[in-house]
């Protein structure tokens, strides 16, 4: 006679993802590389934020990058003209990374080459917020172009980046975009977010992301010291 | 479409759990998924019954609770057991 059995799990979903994030993070830990998950819509400007931040590093600094697309390896081509290792990873549909394509992707690089590694996401503002890659921290850009509503409509994605960089802002004399409504609703889903304006094309506010990752990057050399 | 991926491991998570008890029929997948999770419902509602359709799972239905912020957990399984 047949009964119903009730089993307990209290499992995460995303445990095999976390597996593998949690071994990255501690390899990056390890090797003292600080790492950059940068998640967006399409289009809002992440590959030349990379392209501007890249051209304005030394030759020689101890940096790669990663950056997902879903199809083309246009964005690797683009980035890899500054000099750094750049590799492009393709998921053939899958709308985000995963940790066992960062994992895939890292095997042929030494850790010990680098010291910052910069992963650019596919672009989609929901996907990526769910996957941990094993990063210190997830940065979100955010484009006047797009609606100052966006941390209230995408709130995980907000919620969870340490940083939130609004580009395009030579832009925003054209546009509607009201910056200071784009700072409040990703600060009322986030209060600690810290907030970069910047235009890769013109350069404005590019010196004070520079900044931001000099610091991350100092304070994570001097936490394993 | 990633509630395909997360059906996939939900599926995956629930035959593991479940792989001692070859004969039982799994009725109900408890999980609890918050607002920040990134994961749509009816998508995964959607998509797991495609994934499960004519397999040993096919009488799994997901009951689904509202969590708080990223949670995105299998909670319980419920299953006649003969």
């Amino acid at each position: 006679m047949s009964r119903i059995a009730t089993e307990v799990v209290g499992q995460k979903v995303l445990k095999e993802n976390d597996r593998i994030a949690l071994a990255l993070r501690a390899k990056f830990q390890k090797q003292n590389i600080l790492c950059l998950n940068l998640i967006s819509s399409p289009g809002s400007g992440k590959t030349l934020l990379l392209e501007s931040t890249l051209a304005s590093l030394p030759a020689g600094d101890r940096v790669a990058v990663l950056t997902g697309d879903i199809q083309t390896d246009n964005d690797a081509r683009r980035l890899a003209r500054a000099g750094f290792p750049v590799k492009q990873i393709t998921t053939a549909g899958a709308c985000h990374l995963d940790a066992r394509m960062v994992e895939t992707a890292l095997q042929g690089w030494n850790l010990k080459d680098i010291e910052l590694l910069l992963i650019e996401n596919v672009g989609n503002l929901v996907c990526p917020t769910s996957y941990d890659l094993g990063e210190a921290a997830k940065i979100v850009i955010l484009s006047v172009t797009e609606g100052d509503d966006k941390p209230l409509k995408y709130p995980g994605i907000f919620y969870k980046a340490d940083l939130m960089v609004l580009s395009k802002i030579d832009l925003a004399p054209h546009v509607p975009f009201d910056r200071t409504a784009a700072i409040a609703n990703a600060r009322s889903i986030h209060p600690d977010i810290e907030v970069l304006e910047v235009s890769a094309l013109t350069g404005e506010g590019m010196e004070a992301w520079h900044r931001w990752l000099e610091q991350r990057r100092t304070a994570r050399q001097s936490a394993s010291a | 479409m990633h509630e395909m991926g997360i059906a996939q491991s939900v599926i995956e998570i629930v035959e593991t759990q479940t792989s001692a008890h070859q004969g039982a029929r799994v009725q109900v997948i408890g999980m609890r998924i918050g607002p920040f999770a990134g994961v749509d419902e009816a998508s995964l509602t959607f998509c797991f019954d495609c994934l499960v359709a004519g397999t040993r799972l096919k009488s799994a239905r997901l009951r689904i609770e509202q969590a708080e912020r990223d949670e995105l957990d299998v909670t319980f399984i419920e299953m006649e057991v003969p």
